[in-house]
C-alpha cells in the first residue's frame, strides 16, 4: 500500500468514527429528550388531576422539569424560570439550571427590568446574541443569577391569554445565537408549559387553603374572617370549576362547624384527622372508586 | 331632485370630484423614484412602544412625547419628556433614524414597568397618534387578547381612512396578534439578510412584508447596543422606508404605499433589473 493510499484509508476510517460518534450522540440526546419528555408528560398529567393535592415540592419539580426539558431540546447551557406576581408587579425567580444554579436563591425583581421583564410585559419572545459583550447590559436578570451569558432566548409562559411567567434559556450550545426555529419551538413549548404551571399553581393554592383552614382549627386567635379572606383570595385565583367549588364548600362547612365553639371545633378536627390518617395508610393513592374497596 | 344622492356619494358628484396626481406604471417604479435621496424630512413618525431615550447616539433626538397612564375611566396623557423603560423603543427609533435621518420621531410610551392596563394604554396611544396627525406609526407590539380585537380594528380602519400607515410587527409566536392581522395595516415579519433596505413581499398573507429582523445590531437601554432577533426589529425597517417615500410623495394612501412596496420588493422579478 502506498503512503498516499494509507493516508486515504486512515482519513476514511477517521471520518467513519466521527460519523458514528455523531450518530451515537444524536441517539443519546434523543433518548435523553424522550426520557425528559416522558417525565414532563407525567408531571403535566399529574398537574391536570385537580383532585390530587400534592406537596408544594412537586410544583417546584414541575418548574425544574420545564427548564430542563427546554434546555435539553433546544440545546442551552443554562436556563431559568420566572413567575409573575401581578399584585406586586414583580417577577419571582423560581428555578435555575446550569453552572451557577446551586448558588442562586429565590428572589424578586420589578417587571421593568431586563430582557425577561420586557418579555413579560410585551408577551413576545426575544433572542439576544451578544449579551456578554456590553458591560452596560449588566441590568439584565441573567446577571442577577450570577451568570454572564453570551446568548439569551426568553419566551413568555401564557395561560388563558395571560402572561404568567417567563422561560429563559442562556448560551446556545454550538452556536453564537438562538435561531428563529428555536424561538418558534420554545414558544410552542412554553404555551404548553404555561397551562401546566397554571394548573399546578391552582392545585397548590387549594392545598394552601385547606391546610390554612385545618390549621386554623387549632388556633383560637384565627378569626373566621381570616379564613373567609383566604377562601375569597383563592376563589379569585381560579375560574369557576366544579372541583374547586366542592373544595370551597368543604372549607366553609369546616369553618361553620369550628365557629360553633371549642368542643365542636375539636370534634371536627378529630374526625378529619382520623379520616386523613386512614387515607394515608391506604395501599394506593387511587381514586375513590378503586381505592376504598381494595384490601391486602 | 338632482341634489338627492345615495348616502356617502357626495364625494363623487361631478363638481366635487378632486383631480389626483397619477403614479407611474407599476413596471416603471424604481427605488430611486420611490425614496432615492430622501431623508424622511418633514415626516412625523410615531413609535408606539416602551419610550425612547433621546440621548442615545442612535436616536439623535426626539421631537415629541406622550406617555399613556391611568385607568380606563381616567386615562392620562403626559407629554413631558420620558426615557425608555426597556431599550425596545430605542431599538425601533435607532433603526428608523438610520434609514430616515431627518424624520421627526414621536415617542408614544404605552409599555412601562407593569402589566396593569397595558392593552387599554396601547389602544389609547394608537388613538393619540392618529388624532395628533402622525404620518406613519411604528407598532413593534400587539395584543393577542380577543378583548382588544374590536377597538384595535376600529383604530386600524380609522388610520387607513386618514392615510396613516400603521407598520405593525407580526406575532413572534404562531398565534394571531392584533392589529397585525388586519388588512388595513402594513404587517411585517423578519428575514435574515443584513441589508436594511432589502424587503420582500409575501403573496400569501396575513403577513405581507419581510425585512431584516434576525441578529440585528440595535440600540438598547442606557446608551448600549445589543444584537437581537424578532419581528419587532424588522418592522422599523419598513417604517423607515415608508417615511422616506412619504417625504417625496406626500399624501399617498395606504393602498398606494402597499402597491409601491409590493412593486419594489426584492423578490419581484422586475423588467430590466
Amino acid at each position: 500500500m502506498s503512503a498516499g493510499a494509507e493516508d486515504g484509508a486512515l482519513a476514511e476510517a477517521r471520518a467513519t468514527i466521527a460519523q458514528q460518534a455523531e450518530e451515537i450522540e444524536r441517539l443519546r440526546r434523543r433518548l435523553g429528550e424522550e426520557r425528559l419528555a416522558e417525565e414532563l408528560r407525567d408531571a403535566l398529567s399529574l398537574a391536570g388531576t385537580a383532585a390530587v393535592i400534592a406537596a408544594p415540592v412537586s410544583h417546584t419539580r414541575l418548574l425544574e422539569l420545564i427548564v430542563e426539558t427546554a434546555a435539553a431540546v433546544i440545546g442551552a447551557r443554562a436556563g431559568a424560570l420566572f413567575l409573575i406576581d401581578e399584585a406586586a408587579q414583580e417577577l419571582i425567580f423560581e428555578v435555575a439550571i446550569g453552572p451557577k444554579a446551586a448558588e442562586v436563591k429565590k428572589f424578586r425583581v420589578p417587571l421593568g427590568h431586563g430582557i425577561a421583564g420586557l418579555v413579560a410585559v410585551s408577551g413576545q419572545p426575544m433572542a439576544v446574541s451578544d449579551a456578554s459583550n456590553d458591560p452596560r447590559q449588566a441590568a439584565d436578570i441573567a446577571r442577577d443569577v450570577g451568570y454572564a451569558p453570551g446568548s439569551i432566548l426568553a419566551v413568555p409562559l401564557v395561560a388563558e391569554e395571560r402572561v404568567i411567567g417567563v422561560l429563559e434559556l442562556l448560551d446556545k450550545e454550538g452556536a453564537a445565537s438562538f435561531s428563529p426555529d428555536d424561538i418558534a419551538t420554545l414558544g410552542l413549548f412554553a404555551q404548553q408549559a404555561g397551562v401546566a404551571v397554571e394548573q399546578s399553581g391552582t392545585r397548590r393554592r387549594l392545598a394552601g387553603l385547606l391546610s390554612g383552614v385545618l390549621g386554623g382549627l387549632g388556633d383560637r386567635t384565627a378569626s373566621p374572617s381570616d379564613l373567609q379572606d383566604r377562601a375569597g383570595a383563592f376563589a379569585d385565583g381560579v375560574e369557576v370549576d366544579p372541583a374547586y367549588e366542592d373544595a370551597l364548600s368543604l372549607a366553609s362547612l369546616v369553618q361553620e362547624i369550628a365557629s360553633q365553639g371549642d368542643r365542636e371545633r375539636m370534634a371536627c378536627r378529630a374526625l378529619l384527622e382520623g379520616f386523613a390518617g386512614y387515607l394515608r395508610t391506604r395501599p394506593t393513592a387511587g381514586s375513590w372508586g378503586t381505592g376504598l374497596g381494595e384490601a391486602r | 331632485m338632482s341634489q338627492l344622492r345615495p348616502a356617502w356619494s357626495a364625494a363623487f358628484a361631478t363638481d366635487a370630484l378632486q383631480t389626483l396626481h397619477p403614479i407611474p406604471g407599476l413596471d416603471d417604479l424604481t427605488p430611486e423614484w420611490a425614496w432615492g435621496s430622501s431623508t424622511g424630512a418633514g415626516v412625523k413618525v410615531a413609535i408606539i412602544d416602551s419610550g425612547i431615550d433621546a440621548d442615545h447616539p442612535a436616536v439623535g433626538g426626539v421631537q415629541g412625547y406622550v406617555q399613556i397612564g391611568g385607568t380606563p375611566e381616567a386615562l392620562t396623557y403626559d407629554e413631558s419628556p420620558h426615557g425608555d423603560a426597556y431599550g425596545h423603543g430605542n431599538a425601533c427609533a435607532g433603526i428608523i433614524r438610520s434609514l430616515a435621518p431627518e424624520c421627526e420621531l414621536y415617542s408614544v410610551k404605552v409599555l412601562g414597568a407593569g402589566l396593569t392596563g397595558k392593552g387599554i394604554h396601547f389602544a389609547a396611544g394608537l388613538r393619540w397618534a392618529i388624532e395628533a396627525g402622525m404620518d406613519v406609526c411604528n407598532l413593534s407590539l400587539g395584543s393577542t387578547k380577543q378583548d382588544f380585537f374590536g377597538i384595535l380594528h376600529e383604530l386600524a380602519d380609522l388610520a387607513y381612512f386618514r392615510h396613516i400607515p400603521l407598520v405593525v410587527a407580526a406575532n413572534n409566536l404562531p398565534a394571531p396578534s392584533f392589529p397585525s392581522t388586519y388588512a388595513a395595516v402594513v404587517s411585517v415579519a423578519a428575514h435574515d439578510v443584513p441589508d436594511p433596505e432589502r424587503f420582500y413581499y409575501n403573496p400569501d398573507p396575513p403577513v405581507e412584508f419581510g425585512a431584516h429582523g434576525i441578529d440585528v445590531r440595535v440600540a438598547w437601554q442606557g446608551g448600549s447596543w445589543i444584537t437581537a432577533t424578532g419581528n419587532s426589529f424588522a418592522t422599523p425597517h419598513i417604517a423607515g422606508i415608508v417615511a422616506r417615500i412619504l417625504t417625496k410623495h406626500p399624501g399617498l394612501t395606504v393602498f398606494q404605499l402597499k402597491t409601491i412596496l409590493r412593486a419594489l420588493a426584492a423578490n419581484v422579478a422586475r423588467v430590466g433589473v
